[in-house]
């Protein structure tokens, strides 16, 4: 494979916004102040599910210091949503969940808005609701959508090659079903935006979204007005995950009431309204898993039933089940598949899309599967691992195509970092090991068909570049990738590269920050620029330097003939002789990717991604029979993202995504009552502190990817995947208790303990 | 019925009027103008809004202004001087420290209060001190690599800006002159 020496790419380089973010200069969306600005709060329904009769606004309108209240009737009364339109910025009608917006207003100070909400007198009639997906599919079961039969949002069903003679032919079945658990992103930082909409008919949006044009879309058809009439300029992101994907009313709000009042306002979620109504949850599953093997362990049949609950509305879980339904066959070699999911509507908060985007579900369940067939088999879970794994040239039987894979060293490195064969012929009493493996993509085709990026770079005649993206940066550290890849493609230091933030209105059409697609796909973009704007770097300086362009070599700032360095010119003498002339010009140039992928058909076949990235994680776990609690003495995890671009970042984004596993594997979940959140808030819904996190030790595969930026892909999400069933496959390992629900707390363990005694 | 408050934030003396019931964290943020210090939780746990009052590491939005009448506050802009990062802020940049940085103003001035009282913490101290910082990026991996490096010595001098010093140039008649970036 190409590969090459770099001088940027790989460093161990800091963070080109770090200065900001350590200084507390960062300007966060709650910093963001205008001239005039209003506060914004929102009514949100107390009930799950109910009819509303009439709104009395009179008073709240009444209250000094109130600008205005908006309702409904202030709407267009059209839903929108990413894939089914089916929620309204303000209830029409009806209310289908705790925390829904109903009406808002807008005061001079957060107090007075706050004291016109209780002012606010609404007749309800309450409704019966439903609160399980599974109840919520049977005959006769409350309805969330009147139009909706069984409150079945969608469906899928696909069998691809001959399950049940697949089966037929297994040495080894084992079925099982497993229940994965709703998730809150917990960002420190909660949705917000400060709206300002002038009568020329131009809504000005500040977000904290990390993915713009997807909010300008949406947002513009939730008014009933066109794109551009819309501009949203992302302010400093603090913690996105999924998240800040604007799947939520709260920028919709800020805009309705910015256009009635007249002047801009300022809505921000606190912590429990984050938990009611924000960011939405991971969407919760259960999934009945069964699987064939041969007697050497090898993957024969593979069938799942999978019961996602949507919520009330539809936000991305529609894609997050397919994922659940497919993405687990590219991670080994599979050929008889076959899976029915079903999206269901709840009276809950709608879920949506949290790091993982469906594959921490499944593989909660199958890589659990899988463990409970090594056992079974009597293999080591490594070796099972290790035959099955995918590998470059692997085409899964839903169509994902496969170039770099290197799963199997990542199983190899993982089992090294852990000591595996060691641990396991020197088992201790009460520990065990745990291992899964797992599979993401590096953007993915689902928003029409496209998963492309475009960028524009300008050098200035101080030779400094600057990058122009709407991809944004949500606190992950895609500006830091970004400018070391325009760096390394453009032959000048990192320190000489800026980005530009976010704006709609300034940059090109981006995606945004989803499904780990900014390196790879933004990436390839930005490089595509640099390396336009280093043509036009060496047009100008191949008449300087009376040279060839195709002779020429850019590096550490300095243009020069292969071979003779001593006579090199620095980059900004040649950008500014290309400007200051008479026919001068500024160097500009544009740049893009789209993928090389395809929008799944109507049975979801399809390559859904230009690339595919691949881990395997493992940990050592002691369990305290008298206390059911869950320790982890050790934690590995390998990566295979091709080359790292900047392995300070990369490094933090397995360490980030493994604390967030660990969270979801032991700690987390939103506990309901009758559909009413009873933990929304920090101190009752735990997230891990600094003393929760576990010994880790990581590497990253020796890989290159040949379609990505300098053989780069993506990395963000795989770190959190596998590690609830790692977790998980460690405790049986320790004690022999299967855990079947998330997540693993002393009380499961301490009743399947007790089970087993009783047995 | 608002009442007059001094506050001494970061060697600067502060007059405001505040309600009784106003967050020193709102005062700071929006009385004053200093909004590197965060609301993350507002009930005290996320310890994004830690500021120091009087040398003591508080959560500013358990805080009441009022409580806070001549006292010397410490919040993460008094921290840097003439543009050189403070070692723990250099740290936490160098190091990985911080990624979407809204934890980070907490986490740095909950690690300068901790390594003020004690210069040489153990793991497990500086872990139990910081367990009341939140973070949802880094893992805290990154974090306790920073506070190290500090401990240690092995943080670059920072330079002002946090960047190398360059020189803008101008055209001029074909001759580069150079004249100084900033005064």
């Amino acid at each position: 494979m190409a590969k090459q020496s770099f001088s940027v790419v790989g460093r161990r380089v800091q963070r080109v916004e770090g200065y900001e973010k350590a200084t507390g200069e960062s300007r966060y969306i709650a910093d963001i102040v205008l001239p005039r600005m209003l506060y914004g709060k929102i009514l949100r329904s107390p009930l799950p599910h109910a009819r509303i009769r009439s709104i009395d606004a009179s008073k709240a309108e009444k209250l000094r210091g109130v600008r205005c209240v908006v309702t409904a009737e202030d709407t267009i009364k059209k839903p929108w949503g990413a894939f089914f339109a089916d929620q309204y910025p303000l209830s029409v009608g009806k209310v289908r969940y705790v925390g829904e917006e109903v009406a808002a207003v807008a005061a001079i100070d957060r107090d007075t808005a706050e004291e016109a909400l209780d002012l606010i007198e609404i007749d309800w009639e309450e409704l019966p609701a439903v609160f399980d997906a599974e109840e919520a599919m049977q005959p006769g079961a409350p309805l969330v959508h009147d139009d909706k039969e069984r409150n079945i949002a969608m469906v899928i069903d696909v069998e691809r090659g001959n399950v049940e003679k697949a089966f037929a032919e297994s040495d080894v079945i084992v079925e099982d079903t497993f229940q994965s658990a709703p998730q809150w992103h917990c960002a420190i930082e909660t949705i917000g935006s400060v709206a300002d909409y002038s009568p020329s008919g131009k809504y000005t949006v500040y977000m904290n979204t990390q993915t713009l044009f997807n909010a300008r879309y949406r947002i513009a058809a939730a008014l009933g007005v066109r794109e551009t009439d819309v501009r949203i300029i992302q302010s400093a992101v603090g913690g996105g995950f999924g998240g800040k994907s604007c799947d939520d009313n709260n920028a919709i709000v800020a805009a309705i009431l910015s256009r009635k009042a007249g002047k801009p306002v300022k809505l921000i979620n606190t912590r429990e309204e984050e938990f009611l109504a924000g960011s939405r949850p991971r969407v919760f599953m259960k999934i009945y898993v069964k699987m064939g093997f041969k007697k050497d362990g090898h993957i024969r049949a593979k069938q799942t039933r999978v019961v996602a609950d949507n919520g009330a509305y539809s936000a991305k879980a529609p894609a997050i089940t397919g994922v659940a339904a497919l993405r687990h066959d590219t991670c080994y070699k599979y050929s008889d598949v076959k899976t029915q999911a079903y999206l269901v509507y709840t009276n809950k908060i709608p879920t949506g899309a949290f790091r993982g985007f469906g594959n921490p579900s499944a593989e909660w369940a199958v890589e659990q599967a899988i463990d409970e067939a090594a056992h079974k088999l009597g293999i080591d879970p490594i070796e099972i691992a290790r035959m099955n794994a995918a590998e470059p040239g692997y085409v899964s039987p839903h169509g994902n195509r496969v170039i770099s894979c290197e799963l199997k060293q990542c199983i190899d490195k993982t089992g090294e970092l852990i000591d595996w064969k060691t641990k396991r012929a020197n088992k201790k009493p009460d520990t065990g090991l745990g291992l899964a493996c797992t599979v993401h993509v590096s953007g993915k085709r689902h928003f029409g068909d496209y998963d492309g990026s475009s960028a524009t770079i300008k050098l200035n005649e101080d030779g400094k570049a600057l990058i122009l993206s709407g991809e944004g940066e949500s606190g992950q550290g895609c500006y830091t990738t970004m400018c070391a890849i325009a760096a390394e493609e453009l032959g000048i230091p990192i320190e000489d590269v800026e980005m530009s933030h976010a704006d709609t209105d300034l940059t090109t059409f981006c995606l945004g920050a989803f499904a780990s697609r900014l390196t790879y796909i933004s990436g390839n973009a930005v490089r595509d620029a640099a390396s336009k704007v280093k043509q036009q770097l060496f047009e100008q300086a191949s008449d300087m330097l009376e040279a060839n362009a195709a002779d020429l070599v850019a590096r550490d700032g300095k243009i020069f003939v292969r071979g003779a360095e001593q006579k090199a010119l620095p980059v900004a003498d040649v950008a500014r002789a290309r400007l200051f002339r008479n026919g001068g010009a500024p160097i500009v140039a544009s740049g893009k990717f789209d993928a090389d992928s395809v929008l799944q058909d109507s049975t979801r076949y399809g390559n859904e991604s230009g690339a595919y990235n691949y881990g395997c994680q493992a940990v050592e776990v002691e369990v305290d029979r008298e206390t059911g609690q869950v320790k982890i003495l050790q934690y590995a995890a390998a990566s295979d993202c091709g080359t790292v671009i900047n392995p300070v970042g990369a490094e933090g984004q397995v360490e980030g995504a493994v604390a967030q596993g660990i969270g979801y594997a032991l700690i987390e979940g939103l506990r309901f009552d009758e559909g009413r959140p009873v933990n929304p808030n920090f101190s009752d819904y735990r997230i891990p502190s600094i003393r929760d996190m576990p010994p880790l030790k990581h590497a990253f595969a020796d890989s290159y990817e040949p379609t990505g930026p300098f053989g780069a892909k993506g990395l963000g999400e795989l770190g959190m995947d596998p590690t609830a069933a790692v977790i998980s496959n460690a405790v049986f390992d320790a004690v022999g208790v299967r855990i079947r629900t998330l997540p693993i707390t002393p009380e499961k363990v301490l009743k399947g303990l007790k089970e087993k005694k009783d047995k | 019925m608002k009442r007059p408050v001094t506050l001494l934030v970061n060697g600067e003396s502060y007059d405001i009027e505040v309600e009784p019931n106003r967050l020193l964290l709102h005062a700071l943020r929006e009385d004053i103008g200093l909004t590197g210090t965060k609301e993350g939780c507002s009930i005290g746990v996320c310890g994004a809004c830690s500021v120091t009052v009087d040398g003591r590491l508080v959560s500013s939005c358990l805080t009441l202004a009022v409580a806070c009448d001549g006292k010397e506050i410490a919040t993460i802009e008094g921290l840097a001087k003439d543009g050189v990062l403070h070692p723990l802020q250099q740290a936490f940049v160098e190091y990985g420290g911080l990624q979407c940085g809204i934890c980070t103003p907490g986490q740095i001035i909950a690690a300068k209060a901790l390594l003020d009282e004690n210069p040489n913490p153990t793991e497990e101290e500086i872990k139990e001190w910081m367990a009341g910082n939140l973070c949802r990026c880094t893992g805290y991996y990154k974090i306790m690599e920073s506070i190290l490096a500090v401990m240690h010595g092995r943080v670059s001098a920072a330079q002002p800006g946090g960047k190398p010093a360059r020189e803008a140039k101008i055209q001029s008649l074909g001759v580069y002159k150079p004249v100084s970036k900033t005064s």
